[in-house]
């Protein structure tokens, strides 16, 4: 079906067509322009890549940290036999009572 | 795109750090960027910037390029979804009156009838404008999908390849694209 309307719309499309065509010749200092943004893009890139090593290293570091103060409190309170701090007291009082 | 360059080896020399095949990249990707980019340009929006963002995304996804297909058919791709990306943005007109157009516009609707041959620059100008109002009633992929057909002259087997839909859903949209521009182009001849 080829109606009035869509001939309507051939015609303007045709008459309108080279406006649509594309330019084939760069503007002048496209490329540099285009480099200089490459090189700003690969810049940051490398950038991120060094600030994020940083930070899991940093993460890494402060999870030892924590970790071994959790071992070296946790081996101060457990010095001597396998009760947490609170039963060795009621240990030691019902100990008291008996004597 | 006028000489044709070694892309694999232009390709292999930039990951290198070879800023003079970025050079040569850019040069022959330009033509093909500035043809989709003018054709799918959503309003208000600026085509050198649109084409450099095009270039940015191509190198920046470089690497996911296969090889598969012809670089040109890639960056196709990738050109018409940015342009997608941003048509999408943009408002759709519920519908368009006789009273929307310019006097230049209304001009040339009476008299382009069954020719369209350009008479001057200024009546394409004019021409595209109108083009451009009615396809602002389309949703994004409507209005790029028929210029690719009726500007273009696209096959239904080029544009599934570019775009990614299946032959039957092109066919559909074709079909109701149409009849949305009759309606439209019949509500300006009746001119409420």
């Amino acid at each position: 079906m080829n109606t009035n309307q869509d001939k309507k719309w051939e015609a303007l499309l045709a008459l309108s067509a080279s406006t649509f065509a594309g330019e084939s010749t760069l503007p002048y200092g496209f490329i540099t322009s285009m480099l200089a943004q490459l090189r700003l893009e690969q810049q940051q890139e490398r950038q991120l890549g060094r600030l994020c090593w940083r930070a899991i290293l940093a993460s890494l570091a402060a999870l030892m940290v924590a970790a071994g103060i959790t071992i070296s409190v946790h081996r101060h309170f457990n010095q001597g036999d396998d009760f947490d701090p609170g039963m060795r007291g009621l240990i030691q009082m019902e100990n008291v009572q008996a004597s | 795109m006028d000489q044709p360059i070694d892309v694999a080896r232009c390709l292999q020399r930039w990951q290198k750090g070879d800023e003079s095949a970025a050079e040569e990249l850019i040069a022959y990707l330009y033509p093909v960027i500035s043809r989709i980019v003018r054709i799918h340009l959503p309003r208000r929006e600026h085509e050198d910037d649109l084409i450099q963002e095009v270039l940015m995304k191509t190198f920046a996804r470089l690497h996911q390029y296969k090889g598969n297909a012809p670089l040109t058919h890639w960056v196709s791709r990738l050109a018409l979804t940015t342009c997608l990306d941003k048509l999408r943005a943009q408002k759709i007109r519920p519908e368009i009156r006789w009273a929307d157009l310019t006097p230049e516009e209304s001009a040339i609707f009476d008299a382009t009838w069954l020719e369209g041959s350009t008479r001057d620059a200024t009546d394409a100008i004019y021409a595209r404008d109108l083009v451009d109002k009615l396809l602002s009633t389309l949703e994004a992929e409507d209005r790029s999908l028929i210029l690719m057909v009726d500007l273009e002259g696209h096959s239904l087997e080029e544009i599934s390849e570019t775009t990614g839909w299946g032959i039957s859903k092109i066919k559909m949209r074709l079909f109701r694209i149409r009849n949305q521009l009759r309606k439209t182009i019949q509500t300006l001849e009746q001119r409420p």
